[in-house]
């Protein structure tokens, strides 16, 4: 008797292990086991014995793809499999679809959530925190959390519900598009931060506000030495190093030397 | 008692260093979640929230894309937290300063992680033979069961550099921390402003927006003129 559609129990149980899909992260097969550990449920419902084991076998090949856009291959895996126990042809068996999904959609993960989503919600929760307040870690989870859960869980039910049209879902939602929109978003509103803090900074350093237009200069040549490899590390250390330098120096040489030509 | 603090903040470090990589990764391991958690529960959030706003830029731009390991900021968010709110009674400063004392002995530190993450991954790949082994011999549910044992590789990993970070801290800051701190406090709010400026230029630098000069140059100029003429 063919398998029918997966109940909604085991259905659950694949979303909640997607959650830990990368547990084993390993370099050989990198998200391999986790794929296979989070479709075990359903594997179990669709297959027995020696069918089981070749199935077990067949999502232990090497996978890797973003974790939140992963949902959605894994539920069109999910739906492929079904297929495939009721001895149903697809035109694509689900190895040779989630080799050829994987690494797209693993490019446009990367690119939306921590390229674009993750960047927004830090420069928007940086203003609280500046404030002092603690709504800053609030704010951030939630704008992350919104986007990444629904993506989450949408994607595995809609993977499952739609199958192989999954993928026409996706790019009609022209997510590349959305992750440079939330990138430009990202340098606008960091731009704003840093304006108010090196408004408020020489504020209570008394130092004349017009001394703040140099952070702009002072922030290119910064990202200029990033793009040409300088590691952040050196870049931070050896930076507050010069700031303490200079502190003291100002601190012990004679007013007239060091003192207040940044207050004139 | 500085040592219930540590172990306070210690099981913090696990807990969000899963979230990094192996658990859920809701994001409480970013620097600005995870270090005013540590400092809620050692009862200064303050100082957490300070941690997190020097720390959260820094290594924000660095994606964890393949196998590719970022160093463990959420590591030196805990770690800095627990180090200033353990220290700062000691040194007999508050405010600012332990502050960014500690985030600036940390953040070397949190080079070291990116081994322990290393040793992680390494490790979990024993667990996938392990996987086909008992695949081999028909046991699937052992098959099934390898994945979480990467778990406590992961966890491990965290509390590693967790006690690296707060082991060699403490040494500094028993060591210099007063000489170390009588330097810092008069340069505390030009490091406090220097820290996400840094952060702000790496994530202009690795951004990849074709007019990111420009936004940020329009933005930048636009609010500081507003906020100097209101």
């Amino acid at each position: 008797m063919a398998p029918s559609k997966l109940p909604a129990a085991i259905l659950l149980r694949v979303l909640l292990r997607s959650f830990i899909l990368q547990a084993s992260w390993n370099f050989e097969r990198l998200q391999s086991l986790g794929t296979l550990y989070v479709l075990a449920p359903a594997l179990r419902f669709y297959y027995r014995e020696e069918e089981l084991a070749l199935a077990y076998r067949r999502h232990l090949e090497y996978f890797n793809t973003h974790p939140f856009m992963a949902s959605a291959v894994l539920g069109t895996a999910l739906a492929l499999e079904e297929k495939r126990s009721r001895g149903e042809k697809t035109y694509l068996e689900v190895k040779e679809f989630k080799g050829m999904i994987m690494a797209p959609y693993a490019a446009m993960g990367d690119a939306l959530f921590w390229g674009g989503i993750r960047p927004l919600a830090a420069g928007i929760a940086l203003f609280f925190a500046v404030k002092g307040s603690l709504w800053a870690p609030v704010a951030f989870l939630l704008l992350f959390n919104l986007p990444h859960l629904v993506f989450r869980v949408a994607g595995l039910f809609g993977g499952y519900r739609l199958g192989l049209k999954v993928v026409e879902l996706i790019q009609a939602r022209r997510l590349p598009d959305l992750a440079i929109r939330c990138k430009e978003g990202t340098v606008v509103l960091l731009g704003c931060f840093c304006a108010y803090l090196a408004f408020i900074s020489l504020h209570g350093e008394g130092v004349r506000a017009a001394w703040g237009l140099a952070v702009i200069p002072a922030v290119v040549l910064v990202g200029w030495l990033v793009r040409k490899g300088v590691s952040t590390l050196l870049l931070v250390l050896s930076i507050a190093g010069m700031i303490l330098l200079a502190v003291q120096l100002n601190q012990h040489l004679p007013a007239w030397v060091g003192g207040d030509w940044l207050k004139f | 008692m500085p040592g219930v603090d540590f172990l306070i903040a210690g099981l913090v470090s696990v807990f969000v260093g899963l979230d990094r990589t192996a658990v859920l990764q809701v994001m409480v391991s970013r620097p600005i979640v995870a270090a005013p958690l540590t400092g809620l529960l050692l009862g200064e959030p303050a100082v957490g929230l300070q941690v997190g706003a020097l720390v959260e830029l820094l290594w924000l731009g660095r994606l964890p894309v393949g196998a590719a390991i970022p160093p463990d900021d959420t590591q030196v968010a805990v770690g800095a937290t627990a180090l200033a709110i353990v220290f700062q009674g000691p040194l007999g400063l508050t405010g600012l300063a332990p502050s960014v004392l500690c985030t600036l002995v940390a953040l070397p530190l949190g080079r070291i992680g990116q081994a322990f993450d290393r040793w992680a991954r390494t490790r979990n790949g024993e667990l996938l033979k392990r996987a086909l082994d008992s695949l081999d011999a028909g046991q699937l549910e052992a098959a099934e069961k390898s994945h979480l044992l990467g778990l406590s590789h992961f966890a491990l990993a965290s509390l590693a550099t967790y006690l690296v970070i707060i082991g060699a801290g403490s040494a500094v800051l028993l060591l210099f921390g007063s000489p170390l701190l009588q330097l810092v406090d008069p340069a505390k709010g030009w490091l406090w402003m220097v820290f996400p400026l840094v952060g702000t230029a790496v994530i202009l630098g690795t951004i990849n927006v074709s007019r990111s000069l420009t936004l940020f140059g329009a933005s930048f100029t636009s609010a500081f003129l507003m906020l100097w003429l209101l």
